[in-house]
């Protein structure tokens, strides 16, 4: 092999760069296109129907979303005039870099020589990344200028009062078990089964619902409402940006289903990482991947289930029983180190 | 007589326990039609609803049975049935004088049926089919040699028929049936 | 409007009609939702909202509207029912039967009693459908995609039965004057007692998703809930006026046709809530299954006999009575495209899925009707947005307006 090829390989497989675009952008997105088609897959089976079909018979309208992507992308991207151009386009841009950049805290191996940005706190940061793209919604439907983009901002602001807490905390309480803010320490704590989630199911559910109300899954679709607010802060974007704009909202929620895996569902485990790169870098985050795969298609599944509560009710059942509930989970968590089980 | 009517109150749900029950009822009968979705989507281009015979469809005339009447005319709530005066021979006699003929115009038709109903000696009869394709307006306003043919339906010549019939559990069940034109 | 200025313009300069939010007073906005508004359909709601809270709610009606009454007036007596049947397709029997009557009752005849309970059985299986039909909205305002696509599947069942009793999916034209257009077809009682005994198990899984789940319930209880005087002072008719706590069902106080021969037992409810509704109308689907199984056990036990009365029967030449033996397909007399209708005034009700709907009609002796007049059910339902919407949220708009199962082409006529 040519020193130049090798010395391209090294920088594609440069741990922070091939976690940020491969990890970050290029697998979640893969994985966002099949859960778009499963969850209406689900749905049109929930529903006795059929689903996306016409476009690839043979694989159950598989090649749908790319079809629709196609559409997304020549579509023209309409810009009203009463909008504020500037942040109009850049909020949806921001919130997607914003909902990916989680990931580079986040190793996927407890092989030091391919984490990312290598800390002891990255549970930490991971969790202070995640919360900033909610902002980039608000800006979006301000900047629409439109009543129902308006309202599908303040809903979602509403919501992050209610939710942001309920991840912290829950999330946290993997901290107060194994006393560690490092996603590799607490990924290895919780090997041979002792996974954070099945230990502790109140910190657990407590996530899965913070994470549900954060990327407005049913029932708590709220700013996006079709019914009230046309498609919330969205309501004014066309074409790519709005694809953009769903497509943040799915990476969102593959990220946060990444962090449970790590941090809930035990990791990379039951597999050890070795050395070299095969091994010791891409088996692990494949695990990882399938794990939040799963959890994914459980909140998918949801839409078939549920109908949308009203915004005032969503706070009330998130500050009334869910933060309590994580609470619960944080003290359980502390029960468990108490007893010394991590 | 005694007006009969049951007072009924809404069961109650509230409690955590009923919640609870409420949840997992719910998703339970979700996961259950996800495995077993009990669905009859008629996939269209591909297969067709023969419908049955007695289904109001496009109509036809039947111009040796017809006795120019004009009742159809006359009943046709749309005006979409109209007269038009068109020489006829006499087979028998031989002389030809004017006569008025039914014409539909498909652009104003709401398939009632009064016409072919009213009809004294059964000249119209409907076919049992409706997904015909007209290429313009101007086509769809017949005139007396098309009223006599049946419309071309297309969906049966590449199509698969099939029925529907109803089923204590599935509601719908599709079913192959014979006649298509392929 | 003043030229629309690029860049941020102040909230309160957009000049867009329907886009713009006026600023009515301290703290009080106007919002327009409807008519292109994806949650309310033909008709406009104007709300006036202070933060969340929606102060008043003016419902703007007549979006749909087709000069129903006058458009009657220019043409034969016959042609008006697949006019009048444009007001709810999806109920098109329950709709126009109230006139057919109205007009029977001018002639001084009646229907025979096959024709009778025939029409019964096309005017439950269109109130199935209407019910399923209101389901499947209400479900989709709620954000409850299952409940919209269940519901219209299952409605398929009972269109299907209608065509093929009737020949058409939707607007069946079904009952004429002096008796109905077509007889049962061969085995069609059979599948009927199918259809019903599915429908019961349907609602069984209709109750786990949708009206035992919790968030279900959370939306509808103790929302837009309609106080018995209220109901009464407003007139509303129908399901949501028996969820009231309200005794009246035409088919029950003024029975017409053969339901003061069947045994059903009409739900009251007395909540008055949207979620009451939704029971209201479940249990108003189980009433209208055990109408249909009398029916069904009636039609078996009674050969083939003319549906048509005497009158236009008896001239009737041998080739339509053997199409009838045949195929049970009535041929219609030719006088019924110049019949004149005797001199007089008549008023006919009958419910509808939505409620009572008021026929009065009104002959000059000619062959055209003088004056029709409809009462419908949606239109007196419509006025209950403006008492019980405000001091709700916006988002409970939508489930309002969904328990209320308004259908604006009914309303507008
Ligand atoms: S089916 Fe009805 S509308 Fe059509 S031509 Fe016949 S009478 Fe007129
Ligand atoms: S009613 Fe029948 S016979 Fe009379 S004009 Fe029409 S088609 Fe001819």
């Amino acid at each position: 092999m040519s020193p130049i090829i090798s010395d391209i390989i090294k920088i594609i497989i440069w741990p922070p760069l091939w976690q940020l675009i491969v990890l970050g952008l290029l697998l979640p997105l893969g994985v966002v296109v099949f859960i778009i088609w499963f969850e209406r897959k689900t749905a049109a089976r929930v529903q006795r129907r059929i689903g996306p079909y016409h476009v690839s018979p043979r694989i159950a309208g598989g090649l749908q979303l790319v079809a629709d992507l196609m559409r997304y992308m020549f579509q023209e991207i309409i810009i009203p005039k009463t909008v504020d151009v500037a942040p109009f386009i850049m909020a949806p841009l921001i919130a997607l870099i914003l909902s990916i950049l989680p990931v580079v805290a986040m190793p996927f191996t407890s092989n030091a020589s391919y984490f990312p940005i290598g800390m002891r706190y990255s549970l930490i940061v991971a969790l202070a990344l995640i919360t900033l793209s909610p902002i980039f919604v608000i800006v979006a439907g301000w900047a629409s200028n439109n009543k129902f983009s308006l309202i599908g901002g303040m809903r979602e602001a509403y919501l992050i009062t209610a939710y942001e807490l309920i991840v912290m905390v829950s999330f946290l309480s993997a901290s107060a078990a194994t006393g560690s803010f490092d996603l590799v320490k607490i990924v290895e704590a919780q090997a041979g089964g002792k996974w954070l989630g099945l230990l502790n199911p109140l910190a657990l559910l407590a996530a899965l619902i913070g994470v549900l109300l954060s990327t407005s899954g049913f029932p708590f679709e709220i700013p996006e409402s079709e019914h009230e607010v046309v498609a919330g802060a969205y309501t004014e974007y066309s074409g790519l940006v709005y694809g953009i704009n769903m497509g943040a909202a799915y990476l969102k929620r593959m990220v946060y289903s990444i962090l449970i895996a790590l941090v809930f569902l035990g990791g990379w485990r039951p597999y050890t990482p070795g050395p070299g790169f095969v091994s010791g870098y891409l088996i692990p985050s494949i695990v990882v991947f399938i794990k939040a795969t799963i959890l994914m298609m459980i909140f998918s599944f949801l839409r078939a289930v549920y109908g949308r509560y009203r915004l005032d009710q969503a706070l009330d059942i998130a500050w009334k029983y869910i933060f309590p509930l994580a609470v619960a989970g944080f003290g359980l968590s502390l029960a468990l180190a108490y007893l010394g089980i991590y | 007589m005694p007006v009969e009517f049951a007072e009924k109150t809404v069961p109650p749900g509230r409690g955590i326990f009923k919640r609870f029950k409420g949840n997992i009822e719910a998703i339970a009968i979700g996961v259950k039609y996800f495995f077993d979705p009990k669905r009859s989507t008629l996939i269209y281009p591909k297969e067709y609803i023969k419908l049955r015979e007695n289904y109001r469809g496009f109509i036809v005339l039947n111009a040796k049975k017809c006795i120019n009447c004009g009742s159809c005319a006359r009943i046709c709530p749309a005006a979409a049935m109209k007269l038009i005066r068109r020489p006829y021979t006499d087979p028998k006699t031989g002389k030809t004088r004017m006569k008025l003929w039914p014409v539909i115009n498909y652009n104003r038709c709401i398939f009632c049926g009064y016409c072919v109903d009213v009809c004294p000696t059964e000249a119209l009869h409907h076919v049992n089919y409706h997904d015909v394709v007209f290429d313009n307006m101007e086509e769809m306003d017949q005139t007396l040699e098309s009223f006599q043919q049946a419309p071309e339906h297309p969906t049966a010549k590449e199509g698969i028929p099939v029925r529907y019939i109803i089923d204590e559990e599935k509601g719908l069940v599709k079913v192959r049936v014979e006649g298509g034109e392929q | 409007m003043s030229g629309i200025v690029r860049g941020n313009v102040g909230f309160n300069d957009l000049k867009i009609p329907g886009m713009w939010s006026r600023k009515i007073g301290k703290d009080l906005y106007e919002v327009f939702i409807g008519p292109q508004h994806p949650g309310s359909g033909h008709m406009r709601i104007i709300i006036r909202i202070d933060g969340d809270i929606i102060v008043e709610a003016e419902p703007d009606m007549g979006y749909v509207h087709r000069t129903m009454e006058k458009l009657s007036e220019g043409r034969a007596w016959i042609k008006a029912i697949p006019l009048f049947e444009r007001m709810a397709i999806h109920d098109a029997c329950n709709v126009t039967l109230p006139y057919v009557r109205a007009v029977e009752k001018l002639l001084g005849i009646e229907a025979p009693l096959r024709a009778k309970y025939l029409r019964v059985l096309l005017c439950e299986i269109n109130r199935i459908a209407a019910f399923l039909y209101g389901f499947g909205i209400f479900g989709v305002f709620l954000g409850h995609s299952t409940m919209y696509m269940w519901p219209f599947g299952d409605r398929e069942v009972w269109v299907e039965l209608a065509e093929w009793l009737t020949g058409a999916r939707l607007t069946h034209t079904y009952p004429v004057f002096g008796g109905v257009r077509r007889d049962v077809p061969e085995g069609f009682t059979d599948s009927l007692r199918k259809a019903i005994r599915y429908m019961r198990r349907r609602l069984e899984d209709y109750r786990k998703i949708f009206v035992d789940n919790p968030v279900i319930r959370a939306r509808l209880e103790d929302v837009g809930v309609i106080p018995r005087n209220l109901a009464i002072e407003l007139g509303i008719t129908g399901p949501n006026l028996r969820a009231s706590g309200v005794r009246y069902d035409v088919r029950k106080n003024h029975p017409y046709e053969v339901y003061d021969e069947l045994d059903f037992e009409i739900p009251v409810f007395q909540e008055g809530d949207a979620y009451a509704r939704v029971h209201q109308r479940v249990q108003e689907i189980l009433q209208s299954l055990r109408i249909l199984e009398q029916v069904a056990d009636w039609l078996d036990k009674h050969p083939r006999e003319p549906v048509m009365h005497e009158r236009f029967w008896k001239t009737a030449p041998p080739l339509y009575k053997k199409i009838f033996q045949e195929t049970g397909r009535v041929k219609l007399g030719a006088v019924m495209a110049i019949m004149k209708i005797p001199q007089g005034k008549a008023y006919e009700r009958g419910e509808t899925a939505r409620g009572e709907i008021s026929y009065y009609v009104e002959s000059d002796g000619g062959n055209k009707p003088y004056r029709i007049r409809i009462h419908s059910a949606s239109a007196r339902n419509a006025l209950v947005y403006k008492y019980i919407v405000p001091g709700h949220r916006v988002m409970d708009l939508p489930a309002i307006y969904g328990s209320i199962d308004y259908f604006p082409p009914e309303a507008d006529r």
